[in-house]
């Protein structure tokens, strides 16, 4: 393969699809840690966009200040969903199939009602031009940079928590078996409501990132919805590191083949194909197991 | 003919509802029965739409238009069926989230081919030139025959609908659905059975959306929104999932409402109906599924028939 295309791809890839590793983090968590496939998140990810707007907008403030709060609000819309929907939801013993839908409804639901808060038209950040800066030969915005540092930083941080603390043991414990976890003295609306906050977190900031890029538009979160849900459930199996990965590859293979194809939706295609048949692939290898 | 009675607005809101009715009862069989959400009802939809207008427009056919728009429809059809197929394959084995991103990702996947291929379906820009196959005079009388014959087209699925309930293969969707497990060690050929449900659905799917380009006379991408998708759903959930006539009740209930009574009998101010009330009616629709599916899962008509009879049986 071309060199330049490797190395273009490699910067265009980590730096444009940051957002996306990190809104992957956000929803894997949710996946991974309540079992749960939320559509509505693709609202948390939009919303990000919009409270970063609107607090950029409204006070004035520039893009990285505003990334406190943004991420903050759409992590505390993600525990209002929760508490709204969600754990009505689970008390009444709704099913898996019925709780996609409701959260596609949800989903539905906040697109809609969103744009009676924030009005119809596309809104933009209001900021100077990034700075460019040189990386192997390939002008980056800054934004993009910093789209990079905090995926960098945030996924360490959650990895770290996850893995080492002893809070993030109360959240394994909690996901693996929730009867024992209670019985052990893990309080589980606490950890929970800690889930769905960071994960909101992840989500907003990078709805922030994708909104400063381009334009803040209620289809914003639901466009990448479908990667998201792709890069989990492909990587998914191996554990938040194996989203973070196929996040990586598939922000580094989506600007290969954009630059390849000289057109943005046929790497997607691509991509939307290749991942359909890793997923048929592994579901034909356990339906083998299920034989023996 | 004297139509003077009848108003333009009715006549593309019956179409709406009835079009609706026919994509819910077919998503009716998928997931009332055999319990498989299809998210991508639309791509399905607008497979058979642009077959249909690629076909009819594109193709310089060597006889008249009634043949030429026959024979471009049954293709349509044809290649919906088999997309459906292909999908099928993709999801028998998945658990629902894997169904979930098949559905979308088939949907996604035609969104991209109709902006992608300029040169077959206008891209953005749309493509034009679609008519009906006669002319029985004004446009309003051209539009209200297609909605009788679309009218039609909706009755047929409905007793398809109908006999898959009281036919042995209904049974079996709903054994796969219910256990699928249990059902294969039956011997029950699960997935031959999801693969002819989503042949079949898709098929119908296309045609409807043939038919309703028919109706549009220019098919443009933003007919590809995931609006028809939700639209056929809320219906659906709505009337209740599990009865054939959920989708009927659901559609009128709901598509019915907005685009009959809200489009053109309520005193509302004329500026709320460029942007306001469409957007309004899409978070009702969200709010509606949220509701329904968390008090009442099997919407207004509740249980299936024979599980009716089964409680009354041994109830005694």
């Amino acid at each position: 393969m071309d060199l330049d295309l490797l190395s273009d791809s490699l910067v265009i890839g980590l730096t444009e699809h940051a957002p996306l590793v990190l809104a992957a983090i956000g929803f894997a968590l949710l996946y991974r840690l309540t079992g749960l496939i939320n559509v509505a998140y693709s609202e948390t990810v939009t919303l990000g966009a919009y409270f970063g707007m609107w607090t950029n907008t409204t006070f004035g403030l520039n893009f990285y200040a505003v990334l406190i709060p943004a991420g903050i609000m759409a992590g505390l819309v993600s525990v209002a969903t929760y508490f709204a929907v969600f754990r009505p939801a689970k008390r009444l013993n709704v099913g898996v199939l019925e709780m996609i839908i409701i959260s596609f409804g949800l989903s539905i639901f906040l697109r809609h009602g969103l744009q009676f808060i924030f009005g119809y038209p596309v809104r933009f950040f209001d900021v100077p031009p990034p700075d460019t800066i040189r990386v192997l030969g390939v002008g980056v915005g800054s934004f993009r940079l910093v789209a990079l540092a905090s995926v960098a930083v945030l996924s360490l941080v959650i990895f770290w928590v996850i893995q080492r603390s002893s809070l993030g043991l109360q959240i394994r414990a909690l996901a693996s078996d929730e009867d024992l976890a209670q019985a052990s003295g893990i309080r589980p609306l606490f950890v929970t409501v800690l889930i769905w906050f960071i994960a909101g977190v992840a989500g907003g900031l990078a709805g922030a990132f994708y909104g400063v890029g381009s334009s803040v538009a209620p289809l914003l979160g639901w466009r990448q919805f479908l990667f998201i849900l792709l890069v989990v459930l492909v990587g998914g199996a191996k554990g938040l590191g194996g989203v973070i990965v196929t996040g990586i590859i598939t922000g580094v293979a989506l600007a290969a083949m954009s630059l390849q194809f000289g057109q943005v939706l046929y790497a997607q295609l691509a991509l939307i194909l290749g991942f359909m048949v890793l997923l048929k692939v592994r579901s034909r290898r356990i339906a083998e197991t299920g034989k023996v | 003919m004297n139509l003077d009675w009848l108003d333009a607005f009715l006549i593309s809101g019956l179409f709406h509802v009835v079009v609706v009715v026919g994509l819910g009862l077919l998503l009716h069989l998928q997931l009332g029965l055999a319990r498989i959400a299809n998210f991508g009802v639309v791509g399905f939809w607008g497979v058979g739409m642009y077959t249909f207008g690629v076909l009819f427009v594109k193709v310089d056919w060597p006889f008249g238009d009634v043949w030429a728009f026959l024979i471009s429809l049954v293709a349509a059809t044809i290649v919906a069926g088999l997309a459906g197929l292909l999908v099928g394959w993709l999801i028998a084995d998945l658990d629902e989230d894997g169904v979930l991103v098949g559905t979308l990702g088939f949907a996604t996947a035609v969104f991209i081919l109709a902006t992608t291929e300029q040169d077959l379906t206008g891209g953005a820009l749309g493509l034009g030139g679609l008519k009906f196959p006669y002319n029985v005079g004004s446009v309003k009388a051209n539009e209200f025959l297609w909605l009788i014959i679309v009218t039609l087209v909706v009755f047929a699925i409905f007793l398809y609908a109908w006999r898959v309930h009281r036919s042995p293969y209904g049974r079996l969707l709903i054994a796969v659905g219910a256990n699928e497990p249990l059902a294969r060690s039956l011997g029950k050929p699960a997935f031959r059975t999801k693969l002819w449900l989503f042949g079949v659905g898709s098929a119908g799917m296309g045609l409807l959306g043939a038919l309703f380009g028919v109706m549009e006379r220019f098919l443009a991408t933003s007919n590809l929104g995931i609006d028809v998708t939700l639209a056929a759903m809320v219906a659906l959930i709505f009337g209740g999932t599990a009865r054939v006539w959920g989708a009927v009740l659901g559609g009128v209930l709901t598509i019915g409402f907005f685009d009959i009574v809200v489009q053109s009998y309520l005193p509302l101010p004329r500026e709320w109906y460029s942007q306001a009330i469409p957007v309004l009616r899409e978070l009702i629709f969200g709010l509606a599924i949220m509701i329904v599916l968390l008090f009442r899962p099997l919407g207004i008509l509740g249980d299936m028939r024979r599980d009716k009879l089964m409680r009354s049986v041994h109830s005694d």
